[in-house]
């Protein structure tokens, strides 16, 4: 009697087709390249470290608005959302004299609670997400304006640097850079053998030894590879550290937690979640929430890098966050998405604006550029995403 | 061939060819061959229709029969397989759909194709609007719907929205729609999956007047007594190759199930007196008690349901009965928090009262529901297995923040096991599988859960007799367990074989109650029509 292998264990992967895979990388060489190309500056450890401050503001969002896209919702408020975040906690500071700790505190709660208030509202009355949230953009935007009085309102008091200006401005010591990459390789050393005894404890299949440890020196790799780029100019940005926690939380979350396979199995298909015992309400609720403060942060960080909180902050955020989620392959539909291809996203729209800023294309062009780019990998999706 | 034939072979062979072409085939493929990666869904079938001959198709689910109808219909388009496919005498390379419905085929579907916001009349016409220049002619498409209907003795009103329509009526109005573009050749793929008895009368009537006036009919079905009470001919498919074409009037079902599953299925229910505990059920205290229980859809309008009462206990299959519409599912949704606002009556569950239910709570609590409409309301179709089977059970193996892989992965095998699901492993996607194993994966994550109390709403609908007899021998295995199953069944055979006691609903109401020993088709089938007093106890 033949025996078979166990199967692999299901950990839910969105169904991504491999062209889709491939294009959308090879697609990013090939911004990159024309860019060093065109720009000898694009690759210099000082645009690369601005690259990453852009990057921060971008992909903080865009991993935000990815867990209300799962469960098939969206949100077009969260642009204005930052604005308002942003624009409390300066006016906090500047005008009140509050520390910037405790201002910042306070409008991430009210971040919290506001985005809460929306989920509840969108969830009790079934009113689309769309709808809601357009209401909720032009609400924000007014109360936002109401709040900086329409004026400019600095993140400082009288020019002193205070933890809010730092969130775009502070860097990394390069002594604490080395020693944060240690500890991330660490923790991903940790956390691949932990699993790896795992599916060895319970009789499933284990991944080769040699290619698990091929992985993970990549990945340090990486890691290190960023740290070094990062210390030619002033050391790892504060916003990118910021960035890579916020990440890896959603990424857990959404992967790693009954929260998550919630969020896909509403997305997926929201009549058989409700029968399967989901919670979906509370769920679609939760997911609302952890946006709002994902958007504070974001607020705050998008605030901190303009240096004052001014009528435009915000500004078409909501749709760079969505582009980069659906470049990414996440569905508009719901179901399909990870944290991984919405931070690729991000990198390309974020390389884009980069690198066109650097060549002096004039802001007309910018639009077109990005537009045409969301409409290649909306194309790319539907053609080589499906089987 | 011919040239030194005499004038009289000559005539001879004139007069065969034009009795022939009297005897036209309709339709007829010759040695259609189809592979898919790795897979050989057709081997060299052969298959033809005659004019006014209704020509049924059977096989377990994974057979070929999808994979005909679709080399046929144009789904799967010229090139993409081998043999040759004539229409009328002539050959037919058919690129598309469009192609195939020109050519007079329609295809009616198991997931109907109707807009659901449209009128009858509009769906009827859709694709082919009745114009006047540029413009719709309402008029015409409304007289010319009706006409239509009347013809076929359809009492609806071309007027009302789909969406309003039972199952029964929206396949009427779909094959009514076929018959619209002037189809000659009407494929059905499982026409009554979702029928109730006497919507399946109606049904097969009309299929019997289109017959007589030469339309020729593929028919699929798994319902075996109607195909034989139907069919001129039956083709018996099984694993992609034609394995035997019978007359209707030499095939009984022993045999036609013979030739499907290529070997003897000897007892069709395998529910055998000994383990039925109905007696010592009704003596032991019931894990589910329904009393005067009422319910209307919406807070304000009027019951759909109205004082039921009844009772399971543990060990007991009970079947509920009823045609299409008398309430059965609504019946099981609403107990399982999925459905309606109750207006009257109490419902105790494990011993406890439970006023409002919600699906988490009644998994949570030991109630699970298998539903009817798997795809919709049962599947993820897009994720795993893995993924599928595990969902309503992520609380209970998941004690802390985060899932746990080594408590999740082996119940996720065990089921995958024990369900004998046929796939490559847990990662493979859901939408794929063929509809036997689409149902034990929705069988395996209600499971899961460690219910007490099942509910089977028609949970061998659309699969194949092999999957059937899996989820006969996995009911027993149920009740053998101390659970209580509810089953809702519209195939009485299957209703009789496996409950221990059936409960009959007609129109929201308990038409009658009957054990084991009082089972008989005509009372059952004279209790589903409402008649209480002629044979109810």
């Amino acid at each position: 009697m033949t025996t078979t292998a166990p199967a692999l264990i299901a950990t839910p992967r969105p169904p991504v087709a491999s062209t889709r895979e491939l294009i959308m990388p090879a697609m990013l060489a090939l911004i990159w390249i024309l860019f060093a190309v065109l720009s000898p500056q694009f690759l210099s450890p000082r645009n690369l470290s601005m690259l990453m401050i852009e990057l921060s503001v971008t992909a903080t969002l865009a991993v935000g608005v990815l867990l209300v896209l799962l469960p098939g919702h969206t949100d077009l408020s969260v642009g204005a959302g930052a604005g308002l975040m942003g624009g409390t906690a300066a006016v906090l500071v500047n005008q009140h004299n509050w520390s910037a700790p405790a201002a910042l505190l306070l409008s991430f709660v009210v971040g919290l609670a506001l985005y809460a208030g929306v989920g509840w509202f969108i969830v009790r009355n079934r009113i689309q997400a769309f709808i809601a949230t357009l209401g909720g953009l032009l609400t924000f935007k007014g109360v936002f304006w109401l709040v900086i009085q329409s004026h400019t309102v600095p993140v400082t008091r009288d020019g002193r640097d205070n933890l809010y200006s730092l969130l775009t401005t502070y860097y990394l010591t390069p002594t604490a850079g080395w020693l944060l990459a240690a500890a991330v390789v660490a923790l991903l050393i940790f956390l691949q053998s932990r699993a790896r005894a795992r599916r060895r404890a319970i009789g499933a299949r284990v991944e080769d030894f040699e290619l698990a440890y091929l992985k993970t020196f990549i990945a340090a790799q990486g890691v290190a590879l960023v740290v070094l780029v990062c210390n030619q100019f002033r050391g790892v940005p504060l916003s990118f550290v910021i960035l890579c926690a916020v990440a890896a939380s959603v990424h857990s979350l959404t992967r790693h937690t009954p929260f998550g396979r919630h969020l896909y199995a509403i997305g997926g298909n929201e009549e058989a979640a409700v029968i399967s015992g989901v919670p979906v309400g509370k769920t679609v609720i939760l997911a609302f929430t952890i946006l709002g403060g994902i958007v504070a942060i974001t607020g705050f960080m998008q605030t901190a890098y303009i240096g004052n909180s001014t009528t435009t902050v915000g500004d078409l955020m909501e749709l760079d966050a969505i582009a980069a989620c659906v470049i990414g392959g996440t569905s508009l539909k719901g179901g399909r998405g990870s944290v991984l291809g919405a931070l690729f996203g991000a990198l390309i729209m974020a390389s884009l604006l980069n690198g066109m800023t650097l060549l002096a294309v004039s802001p007309e062009l910018k639009f077109i550029v990005r537009g045409l780019v969301l409409a290649f990998a909306v194309w790319t999706d539907v053609r080589f995403g499906k089987k | 061939m011919g040239r030194n034939r005499s004038p009289l072979l000559r005539l001879l062979s004139n007069l065969r060819n034009q009795r022939n072409l009297r005897m036209n085939l309709l339709l007829e493929a010759r040695h259609l061959t189809k592979s898919f990666p790795g897979v050989m869904a057709l081997r060299d079938v052969s298959f033809d229709l005659r004019p006014g001959e209704i020509h049924a198709l059977c096989g377990e689910n994974g057979a070929g029969k999808s994979t005909l109808i679709k080399t046929l219909s144009g789904i799967h388009p010229f090139g993409s397989y081998e043999g040759e496919i004539h229409v009328d005498g002539t050959r037919a390379e058919f690129r598309s759909l469009r192609d195939a419905e020109a050519a007079g085929i329609a295809v009616i579907y198991q997931e109907l194709a109707l807009v659901e916001e449209m009128s009858v009349a509009e769906n009827i016409f859709l694709g082919a609007e009745r114009r006047r220049g540029p413009w719709v002619d309402w008029d015409r498409a409304y007289a010319d719907a009706a006409t239509l209907l009347a013809k076929f003795r359809i009492e609806l009103d071309p007027d009302t929205p789909v969406r309003e329509l039972g199952v029964g009526q929206k396949q009427l109005v779909e094959i009514v729609k076929a018959l619209g573009k002037q189809s000659r050749i009407l494929i059905l793929d499982e026409p009554t999956a979702a029928l109730a008895e006497s919507e399946v009368a109606i049904l097969l009537r009309i299929l019997r007047e289109l017959r007589a006036a030469g339309v020729g009919c593929i028919y699929i079905s798994h319902k075996l007594g109607e195909v034989r009470s139907i069919a001129d001919r039956i083709t018996v498919l099984r694993d992609g190759a034609s394995i035997t074409t019978l007359s209707a009037g030499e095939a009984d079902i022993p045999s036609i199930i013979r030739h499907m599953v290529g070997r003897e299925i000897k007892d069709l229910f395998p529910r055998n007196a000994g383990s039925r505990k109905s007696e010592a059920g009704s003596r032991s205290d019931p894990l589910l008690a329904v009393r005067n229980l009422s319910v209307s859809p919406n807070a304000d309008s009027a019951p759909r349901l109205h004082d039921l009462s009844f009772k399971v206990a543990a060990g007991e299959v009970l079947g509920l009965g009823g045609l299409m519409g008398a309430g059965r599912s609504e019946l099981l949704q609403h107990l399982f928090g999925a459905w309606g606002v109750r207006q009257d009556g109490e419902v105790t569950l494990g011993g406890g009262d439970y006023p409002e239910p919600t699906p988490r709570e009644s998994i949570r609590r030991g109630l699970v529901l298998v539903t009817e409409d798997r795809k919709r309301l049962g599947l993820h179709l897009e994720q795993p297995i893995g993924f599928n089977l595990s969902l309503s059970s992520l609380d209970r193996l998941n004690p802390g923040l985060f899932l746990d892989e080594t408590a999740e992965a082996p119940a996720n095998q065990r089921f995958f096991d024990a369900l004998r699901i046929k796939a490559p492993g847990l990662e493979t996607t859901v939408g794929g599988l063929s509809g036997g194993n689409q149902q034990k994966v929705v069988l395996g994550k209600a499971l899961m859960t460690e219910p007490k109390v099942v509910f089977l709403d028609e949970p061998t609908r659309g699969i194949d007799v092999g999957a059937k007899l899996e989820v006969y021998h996995l009911i027993n295995e149920l009740t053998s367990q101390g659970k209580a199953v509810v089953l809702v069944s519209s195939e009485l055979p299957e209703l009789m074989g496996l409950s221990d006691r059936i409960v009959m609903l007609h129109e929201g109401r308990i038409s009658g109650e009957f054990t084991h020993e009082r089972f008989n088709q005509e009372a059952l089938l004279a209790a589903a029509m409402g008649n209480k007093n002629a044979f109810a106890p």
